[in-house]
């Protein structure tokens, strides 16, 4: 039995978590009638905003994965020098502040940019187009990739790949055929993640692509444009967000493959 | 090739098979180089053409069994047609026909022991590389695989060298024509199976290899203790009932089980035999024991103690008479 103090602080602290978790969801969702959020979400900005986020955010996961598969099975399954360094490389954009990445991408693909004048010659203008959006939702997003198909890819055992390999496969076909598969609830959970943090990215955005209706302004940045003269059309988007999040975190949860969020997937192993 | 654990018999045919890679010197399957340190070849797993078995099998456990057998046929790009033909064959062949479509993990031990190993033999390896293949399995499932591996090792469509490691002695009679011992990363014998058990070089192999191996055929029954006709035809040995099962037999007579006499007692002991001692050699080379080899029908070789053979007196050319127990015979099939 434990002493009552330490009952009541615990008790406390899940109170205390539970309302500042949850309190600003149950606001967002009872603040408008159902009639409202639905006026509120079929007005063009909003739909506007809709659909270039989930382009943008689309576009985003797929280049994630294809960048970041190969990354992946070389942290996962290599020792070479400079390891180290490309670990905490890719990892970087998790701590870093969104806006800190935006000003960096600026400074690096920007008109007066390290790498501007280049692309410039090859004909592309990066800042303030649809285009970096995609660049800044991918700063953001691969390090979520990365380390969940890392995770998975270096979890798959060893004597699989060297079955593989006895057999007649080389590693390319080991990879897609062995490798890939048994790793992929991890893989799988990685995109998802990425997915949901490239839908929800703002400050590198906002500041590396701007706030262009139907070019740049994705709706986490519609909600904050919104939120300066029209309250309903901001809850209303963020009512939105909000489901669409939630929606991948469950999923995620009760997927098939019964993949754990940020973790290694359970798989029954033999030994 | 037998050894203790730790001696490096896994690890030997890791390199065989191209996982792990020799500091120097050369691997060859017949004619084909798989290693060679001075010409610098060195042929990657996926070009080698082994039929690796690892101990725990590794079946995909996201493949069926038929897509299991499949996958080196696809690898190398089959036709979809000379794929089930092929696969169909070697699961019927391993007498896991039924299985093809389920999962390793709706498979017992035993079952997936041989699709591993119809895996490995529809590719037509160079060589064969059996790890342990039957030290995962428990007893009663460790004979029946035993003997499938027998049937199937015997009647390949087309015969191949196999490397199978072992630490079990009797594994080591059945399947081994040759035998290397390996110890502590060295070799320390290697040469046909009866020279292996007349001629033991090391304690090692006297230990777990000198015993005593007659091929037989049981020819009564009583109160549970049968009688075994070797298949020599060369003398008969009582032993414990092995139960249901068909008469031929291999018997198995541990040195150390063997008692030596002057003069025979009046006794209990169910195997009572009189011969000439033809050969007298000290185990291990100055060691505290003696191998005796002895005349007898059949031949049988004994070990005893320095002492013992002060005691008897033993000499080459003395006429004995050497006892076991029924209960000191390992019989199977």
């Amino acid at each position: 039995m434990k002493p009552l103090v330490v009952r009541v602080a615990l008790c406390a602290a899940v109170a205390i978590l539970l309302c500042i978790l949850a309190l600003p969801m149950i606001s967002l969702l009872v603040r408008l009638s159902p009639g409202e959020l639905l006026h509120q979400l079929t007005q063009p900005v909003v739909l506007t905003a809709l659909g270039l986020s989930l382009e943008t955010s689309v576009a985003t996961t797929v280049i994630v994965i294809l960048l970041g598969l190969p990354v992946a099975y070389l942290l996962a399954t290599k020792e070479f020098t400079g390891k180290r360094v490309l670990q905490t490389l890719v990892e970087i954009p998790i701590v870093l502040p969104p806006t800190v990445a935006g000003v960096g991408l600026l400074l690096a693909f920007g008109r007066a940019g390290l790498a501007g004048g280049a692309l410039k010659a090859l004909g592309i203008e990066l800042p303030f187009t649809t285009l970096a959006v995609v660049v800044a939702q991918v700063f953001v997003a691969t390090p979520f990739f990365i380390s969940a198909a890392t995770a998975g890819i270096a979890s798959v055992e060893r004597r699989y790949t060297e079955a593989a390999a006895t057999l007649g496969a080389t590693p390319g076909y080991g990879f897609f055929r062995v490798l890939l598969p048994l790793a992929l609830p991890s893989v799988l959970a990685g995109a998802a993640m990425s997915w949901a943090r490239a839908l929800g990215e703002f400050g590198a955005t906002i500041t590396f692509a701007g706030n262009l209706p139907g070019r740049t302004q994705t709706m986490p940045l519609a909600v904050y444009t919104a939120l300066q003269n029209d309250v309903s059309a901001a809850v209303a988007l963020s009512v939105l967000l909000v489901i669409l999040s939630f929606t991948i975190l469950l999923g995620l949860r009760f997927a098939p493959w019964g993949a754990a969020v940020g973790g290694a997937p359970a798989r029954p192993r033999g030994r | 090739m037998v050894g203790e654990s730790g001696a490096g018999k896994s690890t030997l045919l890791r390199l065989v098979a191209g996982l792990e890679r020799p500091d120097r010197g050369r691997i060859a399957v017949g004619s084909r180089i798989y290693f060679d340190s001075t010409t610098r070849v060195d042929l990657p797993p996926w070009r080698r053409r082994t039929g690796y078995v690892a101990q725990d099998h590794a079946l995909f456990p996201h493949l069926t069994v038929f897509e299991n057998v499949a996958f080196g046929l696809r690898a190398a790009g089959r036709s979809p047609f000379d794929i089930l033909t092929r696969v169909t064959d070697a699961l019927v062949r391993l007498d896991v026909g039924d299985l093809g479509e389920r999962r390793p993990a709706e498979i017992s031990g035993g079952q997936a022991q041989r699709v591993a190993l119809a895996r490995a033999l529809v590719l037509d390896p160079d060589v064969l590389l059996l790890d342990e293949p039957l030290a995962a399995l428990d007893l009663r499932t460790r004979a029946q695989v035993r003997g499938v591996l027998k049937t199937v090792l015997a009647t390949l469509p087309s015969p191949c060298a196999t490397l199978f490691v072992t630490h079990d002695p009797l594994e080591a009679m059945v399947f081994g024509d040759r035998i290397a011992a390996l110890e502590d990363g060295q070799v320390t014998q290697v040469g046909p199976r009866e020279e292996l058990l007349a001629r033991p070089r090391s304690p090692y192999v006297a230990a777990f290899l000198g015993i005593n191996m007659f091929r037989g055929r049981i020819v009564s029954r009583d109160g549970g203790i049968v009688r075994i006709r070797t298949a020599a035809d060369d003398g008969e040995l009582s032993a414990v009932d092995p139960g249901v099962g068909g008469a031929d037999v291999v018997a198995i007579v541990h040195p150390r089980e063997i008692t030596l006499f002057r003069q025979a007692p009046g006794g209990s002991a169910q195997n009572t035999y009189v011969g000439v001692i033809t050969e007298l050699v000290p185990e291990p080379p100055n060691g505290e024991r003696v191998r005796v080899t002895l005349g007898t029908h059949p031949p049988l070789v004994a070990e005893v103690t320095d002492r013992a053979v002060m005691q008897l007196e033993l000499r080459e050319g003395l006429q004995v008479t050497a006892m076991f127990k029924a209960t000191g015979v390992t019989v199977f099939r």
